[in-house]
């Protein structure tokens, strides 16, 4: 029995060597915030500028749902491989996330947050939280006046506007939605109705629109934070018989989104650029492993609206999540 | 000690008698749904009105379904956890189905007709699983269900990938959010037609009656009643309930039964699911936000089943479904914020529970 340990525990001390010999191209490490559309495509696009570059990328078991309790187990088994070079995360938390990616960053793999942040974000002036190279991502707040812009734009101005979020207590969507607030209120003639939130749930988000529909009659437009508010806001307003009478503003161009869009069920859609941000933490990531090169602190890529012009262009279908 | 105890509590055995105590405690999910209804019309400017019912009704019918399912099981002494995600994972396989049938250029009618029963037939595997589990190998309904809750969600992902399922026949939009019959003013009655209108005017007076999905969950459901309350099967749910043992005395193949009750379970699942589809246009995988299964149990402990078994009915649950919907409707048209909401259904549960346990002599039903 005794000899059979020592000879498992040998081939195991074997093994371990085989696989550090094996270890020569950089790994750079992606722990995910949530298993959604949003960080499959982020991780599609940086799959491809690590093969570009020549990079391995790990991944991380995608969280089943948002928060710091789902993803710290992940992110700890996958730092505990103890071969990763750079590693790149959407943390689930502004607080909770900093002493463990602390604790990591110590430990000597640099860290890139993407498209959540730590603390406010601002990597730049002293703090317990100014450690990671960079934050890549959305600016939401931006984002959701963008939002709001664009349906003043269409509603010509004036009108009521309803609000369906989804959870209260994430930083991402509550971006969206204080700068959809602040976005209409630049327009003295909009007026926000109400706010709710689905919790995720689609059924939910539909009779939350139904009964925003029924309390306004006029009303002029839904802004939908993400896909499955989104879906149930059009499904609401499609079934009263409204699309296209009631616009409908979404977050987010997956292709059920872009199918509606098309139909005519959804008026308006911000898409971020998921695919993008993970090539430019790959890209940013390999340039500071080999070259040393300073990193920006923080780096926004931008938004792409689509609308029922546009959406058939050429152009435009890259922004299109995969 | 043991008398100062029972100067303490009330005599119960006294209440029974009463007739009025009585009937107030066996029905008081009903009562209080009435009272509720109509607190919230003088409260709530729109809530009395067909469109709001027509919401409460469709917001609920996942749930409806899942409860009903979750009362055989919860009559039985078992609990089925899986549910919510069972719903989900034949709400993606049934879209996939439906859309690559569609995309292979099947007609639209048999797409449909292939996902719906191909989904069906997928969602009662878990039931047999589950029933076969517990019945036979003897583990505990919690961790079978729970183990069967992380493996639909888990197949319902790796099918999906996360991603909504589209492009799916635009027919099923259209029987999943059609009504009975139609009245327009302008236009006047018309049945399963939607009349074409225009003006947004004509289009929010359009009168809606009866959601074809309720029109179907309704015939369900009476079948289900009746196999529960008119059936040999229904009488074995109980005694299987009531105490399993006596069961096995008296020659009931508990086994077998206890697969069949989480099959029955499964197929409501299936069903909701499928008629998600429907309703939706779309196969979305169940949110672990959502809690489904939870909020069936709460509706049928509400509906007064017992957790212990041997005790609950259709109707109860029903009831119980109606009420944790009419509460969170009634509260949002009030425009009370949803952490209120959920502190609302939390606090009912706790009465029911509570109705149940220093009550039984009032709810138990001969």
């Amino acid at each position: 029995m005794k000899k059979l340990i020592i000879g498992i525990l040998l081939i195991c001390l074997v093994l371990s060597f085989v696989s550090v010999a094996c270890a020569a191209k950089l790994k750079i490490a992606f722990m995910p915030g949530i298993a959604d559309p949003f960080y499959f495509t982020m991780e599609k696009g940086a799959k491809a500028k690590a093969a570009e570059l020549g990079v391995e990328l790990i991944v991380g078991e995608y969280p089943k749902a948002w928060g710091p309790e789902y993803q710290v187990p992940i992110l700890k088994a996958l730092v505990a491989r103890g071969d990763i070079d750079l590693l790149f995360t959407a943390p689930t938390s502004t607080e909770a996330l900093i002493p463990v990616l602390k604790e990591i960053s110590d430990s000597g793999i640099p860290i890139i947050t993407v498209d959540t942040y730590l603390g406010d974000g601002d990597y730049t002036k002293p703090s317990n939280y100014n450690f990671p190279l960079a934050f890549i991502g959305t600016d939401n707040f931006l984002g959701g006046q963008v939002v709001a812009g664009q349906l003043a734009l269409m509603l010509g101005g004036k009108g009521k506007v309803f609000l369906e979020n989804t959870n209260p207590d994430v930083s991402s969507v509550m971006g969206r939605e204080l700068g959809f607030r602040a976005g209409i209120k630049m327009f003295p003639d909009m007026e926000l109705v109400g706010v709710e939130y689905c919790l995720d749930v689609q059924e939910t988000a539909a009779a939350q629109v139904n009964a925003a529909l029924l309390k306004n009659p006029d009303l002029g437009a839904v802004f939908g934070v993400n896909v499955f508010s989104a879906q149930g806001a059009y499904q609401a307003i499609t079934s009263a018989g409204l699309e296209g009478a009631v616009k409908v503003a979404t977050w987010d161009a997956t292709e059920t989104l872009i199918e509606a869009l098309k139909r005519g069920e959804v008026d308006l859609i911000l898409a971020q650029m998921p695919a993008e941000m993970g090539a430019l933490c790959v890209e940013w990531g390999f340039k500071y492993l080999t070259e040393g090169a300073e990193i920006p602190r923080k780096v926004i890529p931008g938004f792409f609206v689509f609308t029922q012009e546009n959406v058939n262009d050429p152009e435009a279908q890259k922004y299109i999540y995969k | 000690m043991a008398k100062s105890n029972n100067d303490f509590f009330i005599d119960f055995e006294k209440l029974s008698r009463n007739r009025t105590i009585l009937l107030v405690g066996r029905n008081w999910a009903f009562i209080f749904l009435i009272s509720m209804l109509i607190l919230f019309s003088f409260l709530g400017k729109y809530f009395f009105s067909l469109r709001n019912f027509n919401n409460i009704i469709l917001g609920v019918s996942s749930l409806l379904l899942l409860a009903s399912g979750e009362t055989f099981v919860i009559i039985s002494g078992g609990i089925d956890l899986s549910i919510g995600f069972v719903m989900g994972f034949v709400c993606i396989s049934s879209s996939i189905i439906m859309r690559d049938l569609n995309a292979a250029g099947y007609s639209p009618i048999i797409s449909i007709i292939a996902g719906s029963f191909g989904g069906l037939l997928l969602g009662l595997i878990p039931g047999i699983i589950n029933g076969y589990l517990v019945a036979k190998l003897r583990v505990p309904p919690f961790i079978a269900t729970l183990g069967m809750w992380g493996i639909a969600n888990g197949l319902a992902w790796r099918l999906c990938e996360g991603f909504p399922i589209g492009f799916l026949p635009l027919q099923v939009r259209d029987i999943g959010n059609a009504y009975l019959a139609y009245f327009s003013p302008k236009k006047g009655f018309s049945f399963l037609i939607k009349p074409e209108l225009t003006e947004r005017g004509d289009i929010l007076s359009l009168v809606k009656i009866i959601p074809i999905p309720i029109l179907l969950i309704t015939f369900i459901l009476l079948i289900f009643a009746f196999i529960l309350s008119q059936t040999k099967f229904g009488q074995h749910t109980y005694i299987i309930g009531g105490n399993v043992d006596a069961a096995i005395r008296a020659g009931i193949n508990v086994p077998l039964n206890i697969i069949k009750i989480y099959m029955i379970s499964s197929f409501f699942a299936s069903v909701a699911g499928i008629l998600l589809v429907f309703k939706l246009n779309m196969g979305v995988h169940t949110q672990y936000t959502s809690s489904y299964e939870l909020f069936a149990i709460a509706a049928v402990v509400i509906g007064g089943a017992s957790l212990t078994g041997g005790k609950g009915t259709i109707w109860g649950t029903i009831i119980g479904v109606l009420l944790i919907g009419t509460l969170n409707n009634g509260l949002m048209m009030m425009g009370l914020p949803i952490f209120y909401r959920f502190i609302a259904t939390g606090c009912i549960l706790i009465i029911a529970i509570l109705i149940d346990q220093f009550f039984p002599e009032l709810v138990y039903r001969e």
